[in-house]
């Protein structure tokens, strides 16, 4: 659904996004990652059709943004950070200004809005938008982004002003969006954020895509000097016995305990050379290396 | 670029301008002003209506000893729109600026701007419908002013004939020409400044510089560039005058823009004085010339030889040309407006550079 290749942006000489490769699933909740000036932003504002890339191209829906920017801003939307509405207005009247670049007669943005406001408790509101705590203009923004119910919808720091039941409620509401089979790419630093609701991620950082894939297979990744070698921690109840694997780099043992680090997660096996040998396992899991660890080490990069 | 699009911006431009507390105080301040401008200019207009009546009377009913074929001119009901003139140099010009100088700069300040160009909108749909609410605004505060002069005309049973009333459009239009060289300003400036307080005062500078010193710069330009004024023969006899002395003055608060013409006619006989004559024709024409190219870089001196090419034509024609005769009748609407030709096309070339300066600048400000 979202493809980029060898996407570039330089600004003044300095390169904020180089040569980003992206792909992200028709239907996945993505999370890009990164720390702050890592290139998130620019990238979103890429794929957005708000600026144009300097190299490269991207493409949403098959469609190249820089190229089509109109038929792209028409199935995504688009949250971005610290959005900002009109302040001589209400929520409802922002939503139906936005609503008329859709071409969506009186009645759908009535009906649309009514949903919207509803669906981000902003129903019943009828101060002027001006005077939205930063929370509220939050949950508009989000109202806003699904005006014209998109395919596709880029959410840029999503959570940054929002109380914990804020929190909740949008982690519920990409859920039930990521349900509908929408295409979700959340951009953010914070790690608990995106772990909460995505189930791939991209890092980034210096411009650069660091890795891609799941949580665990990103950190798995960026955590040994292996590269893809598996930590299994095995416990038994009696003294653990000698155990032989082709795919086994060392253990580490301790008493009754041991880390097995293979080139494969070998548990079955384990398990099964461990039953050969008498040994009654007490506890076999992989052992994830630390998130929040590993993302810190390649944020302070 | 889609007209449902851009209307659609223009529409919630002009609602915006419409309904803003700066704009309705301005705007009433304005209209309050003009009326009692107007007020003021009728009750002149039917004191020289009186006079009017009266010389007709006297001319009627004894024998009338003044030139051959002269007849009094009846006032034209346009004098009365000086006045207005007058409040819109400054009045009308703060209105302009007070709905340009933070269209742009606003929205990038709140935000906005980015989620505008979320949706499905190109950028020159949002600055051209930008452009066009707050032309709309200005139009709309033009034709509320001439329809509450046109109200008082009638409450005062004034009716203004045809070529009158086409002269009040036409001083609307050249009005409105004005307005949106300072808007075009303002916008410009709030499309290239981060922050609106910069953007105000970029335009107030730019305002001061066009409508005062550039002028006045214009006027020592002339005394640099037309040369050493010719003087008078030393030894000849003085020429008795029997020329005219024109001035006219446009002001507008702050602001008076004087233009005074000597003209001295003087006795055909003696070859030096005529070539101090010819000398000092060329030099006036010079100088005239100098002034009135820089002045067409002032939106302020261009409005105000426009409109009065419009409200007082014979004034206008004097200025235009001082060693041209006298008009025996007052020129009419066509040729007085051909006479200053240039300061209503500088009207339009103006606020169309700023305009086209804004559009290429908003068409390459980075979003981030």
């Amino acid at each position: 659904m979202i493809r980029t290749e060898k996407l570039t942006k330089v600004y003044n000489g300095k390169t904020a996004v180089d040569g980003l490769d992206l792909t992200v699933g028709e239907g996945e909740v993505f999370g890009f990652l990164g720390p702050n000036g890592a290139g998130k932003s620019t990238t979103i504002l890429m794929l957005t059709g708000m600026i144009e890339p300097t190299g490269g191209r991207c493409l949403v829906d098959g469609i190249e943004v820089a190229k089509d920017p109109l038929a792209v801003k028409k199935i995504i939307g688009y949250l971005p950070e610290d959005v900002g509405f009109y302040g001589n207005m209400t929520g409802e009247q922002n939503l139906d200004y936005f609503a008329r670049f859709y071409g969506m007669n009186a009645r759908e943005r009535k009906e649309r809005i009514t949903t919207l406001l509803e669906l981000v408790h902003l129903d019943g509101v009828t101060q002027k938008a001006g005077e939205y705590s930063r929370g509220m203009k939050q949950r508009l923004g989000l109202a806003q982004a699904l005006i014209n119910d998109p395919k596709v919808l880029f959410l840029d720091e999503p959570t940054a002003n929002l109380d914990p039941e804020g929190v909740r409620e949008y982690r519920e509401l990409v859920e039930r969006l990521a349900g509908e089979g929408k295409t979700v790419f959340v951009s953010s630093h914070i790690l608990s954020e995106v772990r909460a609701v995505c189930r791939t991620v991209g890092l980034l950082a210096k411009g650069r895509l660091v890795a891609q894939g799941t949580l665990g297979e990103v950190a798995r990744a960026l955590a040994s000097p292996d590269g893809d070698a598996v930590r299994i921690v095995v416990e038994t109840r009696e003294h653990l016995p000698d155990i032989e694997d082709p795919d086994i780099i060392d253990i580490e043992r301790n008493g009754n305990r041991a880390i097995v680090r293979a080139k494969a997660d070998i548990r079955d096996r384990l398990a099964a050379a461990l039953f050969t040998e008498g040994a009654h396992v007490r506890e076999m899991r992989v052992e994830e290396p630390d998130i929040e660890d590993v993302f810190m080490a390649v944020y302070r990069r | 670029m889609a007209l449902d699009r851009l209307f659609n911006v223009a529409k919630k431009e002009f609602s915006d301008h419409i309904t803003s507390r700066r704009f309705v105080i301005i705007l009433g301040l304005l209209l309050v002003i003009s009326a009692i401008g107007m007020h003021s200019g009728i009750e002149s207009y039917n004191t020289m209506l009186e006079s009017y009546n009266q010389q007709l009377q006297y001319m009627q009913g004894a024998e009338f000893d003044g030139p051959a074929g002269w007849m009094p001119e009846k006032p034209s009901i346009m004098l009365i729109f000086s006045a207005m003139m007058t409040y819109m140099t400054t009045l009308g010009a703060v209105l302009a600026l007070a709905i340009g100088f933070d269209l742009v700069s606003k929205e990038k300040e709140t935000r906005s701007l980015k989620s505008l160009l979320s949706h499905p909108v190109y950028r020159d749909e949002i600055i051209n419908g930008k452009a066009l609410g707050g032309i709309a605004a200005l139009g709309f505060a033009m034709v509320l002013a001439l329809a509450i002069s046109l109200a008082m005309l009638l409450v005062f049973s004034i009716i203004p004939t045809l070529e009158e009333f086409a002269a009040i459009l036409i001083f609307g239009a050249v009005t409105l020409g004005f307005l949106l060289a300072y808007f075009a300003i303002a916008l410009t400036m709030s499309t290239v400044s981060k922050e609106s307080g910069n953007a105000l005062i970029y335009t107030l500078v730019i305002f001061f510089a066009v409508s005062t010193i550039l002028p006045t710069l214009g006027v020592m330009a002339g005394d640099v560039f037309a040369g050493d004024r010719p003087e008078p023969p030393q030894m000849a006899p003085m020429p008795t005058p029997s020329g005219r002395t024109v001035t006219a003055t446009a002001s507008g608060g702050y602001f008076t823009s004087s233009s005074s013409q000597t003209v001295v006619r003087v006795g055909m006989e003696d070859p030096e004085w005529q070539q101090y004559e010819e000398d000092m024709k060329a030099y006036t024409e010079r100088r005239m010339l100098i002034n009135d190219v820089s002045n067409l870089l002032s939106p302020q001196m261009n409005y105000v030889r426009a409109s009065m090419a419009v409200t007082n034509p014979r004034i206008a024609t004097m200025l235009s040309s001082p060693y041209s005769s006298i008009p025996e009748e007052t020129p009419g609407l066509a040729e007085a407006l051909s006479q200053v030709w240039m300061n209503i096309a500088a009207l339009i070339v103006f606020p169309s550079a700023f305009f086209a300066a804004a559009y290429v600048k908003f068409m390459r400000m980075d979003i981030r």
